[in-house]
């Protein structure tokens, strides 16, 4: 057994996400380093030299002998020709584990500076983790980076603790998923799980509304500042002026290019979208001030009625989609729905009554009024717990394994070198329940 | 998961009183300074719901024992609360630390017929606490 007195463990968290991958020291309250999960790399690595003034800032890892990775800050979203983009997780799961070394190492030992030979490492996993992920991670872990211990912890049980409550029903929305998850007692209850790729289907629906024409706009180019030379500033609503480094887009992968488009139309739905606290009705979607806002072309108008439409999508799916696409992702009321009809009907109350709302997804305007506004038409008592700091909303389940791992008692749960060595894999699904 | 954080005997022992002494009302639980342990911080006899209600700091976190008494069908019966006190204004830190120790003392203590999860005084307003623990037998 490791033996790591008082409070002073400074274990290292590690939390993976489909957008970004957060890591830092237990016991601090953000992350030291969250780096994009996303990475480029050139599948044919140009003839040897690297330049070096580069190293450190962005990592660059010849992960195999013909290609060639860009992590970090700096990597896929600094422009190269000819770069590719690959992300390894879906479904909110790493799916791919190949670049995961690289991007770990890349937080802890660049940007971290710090190596994870010294620190017991806590690692989050999402509550529908398969087991054969979990050994996997553990492996990486004791194999790969040498770590004294390791533990995996559920984010979905991180986020409820880290709200005070031991019973919650936890709405995680991230970039990619979108999940209820029952935790009762510490424990979550897995027949309640539930959830959906709702996040892309919204994305998609904002990126629909942007580039193609509508009564307010002309379609509208979603090319990112990499790929602008220069542009003259343009009024409202009047075509805009730039020019294109056309050397660049033709050096410019369909993967690239997608990968850019898609964060342009994030950064719209942050700063513009939204949901009505009511339900739809056009009439209120047009009293409220509409929002000016400019994209990297220099286009820029003001968004009425349109910008609320986008958010409907979180609650209600009209009949036409639905009749359409049979594989719609859930709503959240249906996710709710789906977790509530699980449960023991004793239970039900209980878990409405502790409602915690995560993620970075559930920062969208005005989400949480909404949220509470249709789930208490439904029942009696409804109270939802959203941290007001987008920071613990964001990084909940990271902050939450951060005091965990920072705690002196914590010890006994860690999974030792020694005894990954005696034991293999089995053990990590005996101690991290 | 938890937090590793024990169960000073002390917690079993005030509880035991409570239970079979019937003298004292209401038990107040938190964990140590040192992060160590689960100690008790205060027992009382007082049967005022409101005293023990001044008992639950607005911005930390507690564990409560409560011997509830109320009237059903003309017979006065009592019934044993667990409470999970855990403020929306108490730190991040306290309330990681008490919902995942909280499992540790709830575990240690036998005979708790019900069991309510409070954030804000409503939900441990005597009411409340009497509709939950009234409902079935």
């Amino acid at each position: 057994m490791v033996q790591y007195g008082g409070d002073e463990v400074s274990a290292l968290v590690l939390d993976i996400g489909s957008s970004t991958l957060r890591a830092g020291y237990a016991g601090d309250d953000t992350p030291k380093a969250i780096i994009p999960t996303t990475y480029g790399f050139k599948p044919e690595a140009e003839s040897g030299d690297i330049s070096m003034g580069e190293v450190g800032a962005v990592g660059e890892v010849q992960s195999s002998k013909e290609s060639k990775m860009y992590i970090g800050q700096h990597g896929p979203s600094v422009w190269r020709a000819d770069m590719q983009i690959g992300n390894p997780m879906s479904e909110g799961m790493i799916s791919d584990f190949k670049p995961i070394p690289a991007l770990i190492s890349h937080a802890f030992r660049d940007v971290m500076r710090c190596n994870p030979e010294e620190h017991p490492i806590l690692v989050t996993e999402p509550a529908w983790n398969t087991t054969a992920n979990r050994e996997r991670m553990a492996e990486i872990m004791f194999e790969e980076f040498n770590v004294p211990a390791f533990y995996i912890a559920n984010t979905g049980v991180l986020n409820a603790f880290a709200a005070g409550k031991g019973s919650a029903l936890v709405i995680d929305i991230g970039q990619s998923q979108a999940s209820v998850t029952p935790v009762v007692d510490g424990f979550v209850l897995r027949k309640g799980l539930a959830h959906s790729h709702l996040p892309q289907l919204i994305q998609a629906h904002a990126r629909h509304t942007l580039t193609n024409a509508t009564h307010n706009h002309p379609p509208i180019q979603l090319l990112p500042h990499q790929l602008i030379a220069n542009k003259i500033p343009a009024e409202p609503g009047t075509p805009p002026r730039f020019t294109i480094r056309e050397d660049r887009l033709v050096k410019t992968p369909a993967s690239l290019l997608t990968y850019y488009e898609n964060r342009e139309v994030d950064e719209w739905m942050q700063s513009v979208a939204g949901v009505l606290d009511q339900g739809w009705n056009e009439q209120v979607a047009t009293q409220r001030p509409p929002r000016q806002y400019e994209f990297p072309t220099g286009f820029n108008t003001y968004f009425g009625a349109e910008r609320f439409q986008v958010g409907e999508y979180f609650f209600s799916h009209t009949r036409d989609m639905v009749a359409q696409n049979p594989g719609l992702p859930k709503t959240i009321p249906a996710l709710i729905t789906q977790a509530l009809t699980a449960c023991d009907p004793d239970m039900r109350q209980v878990l409405m009554g502790n409602i915690v709302l995560a993620g970075g997804g559930s920062l969208f305007a005005g989400l949480g009024e909404r949220l509470n506004n249709e789930l208490s038409r439904n029942f009696p008592h409804v109270k939802i717990h959203a941290p007001g700091n987008p920071t613990e909303r964001r990084y909940g389940g990271w902050l939450g394994g951060s005091i965990l791992g920072s705690l002196g008692t914590f010890h006994q749960l860690w999974i030792s070198k020694e005894e990954w060595q005696e034991h293999g894999k089995a053990i990590v699904g005996q101690r991290c329940k | 998961m938890s937090s590793g954080i024990g169960v000073n005997p002390e917690c079993l022992s005030a509880f035991q009183e409570l239970k079979l002494g019937k003298k004292t009302k209401y038990i107040i639980y938190a964990v140590n300074a040192e992060h160590t342990e689960i100690i008790p911080l205060k027992t009382s006899a007082s049967s005022d719901y409101d005293e023990f209600l001044g008992d639950l700091p607005e911005t930390e976190c507690r564990w409560a024992v409560y011997d509830f008494e109320y009237e059903k069908e003309g017979a006065k019966r009592n019934k044993i609360c667990f409470f999970s006190w855990a403020p929306d204004d108490a730190k991040i830190k306290a309330k990681m630390l008490f919902a995942s120790s909280k499992d540790a003392l709830r575990r240690s203590l036998v005979g708790i017929a019900a069991e309510i999860q409070g954030t804000d005084y409503s939900e441990v307003a005597h009411e409340s606490v009497l509709d939950k623990v009234s409902r079935g037998n």
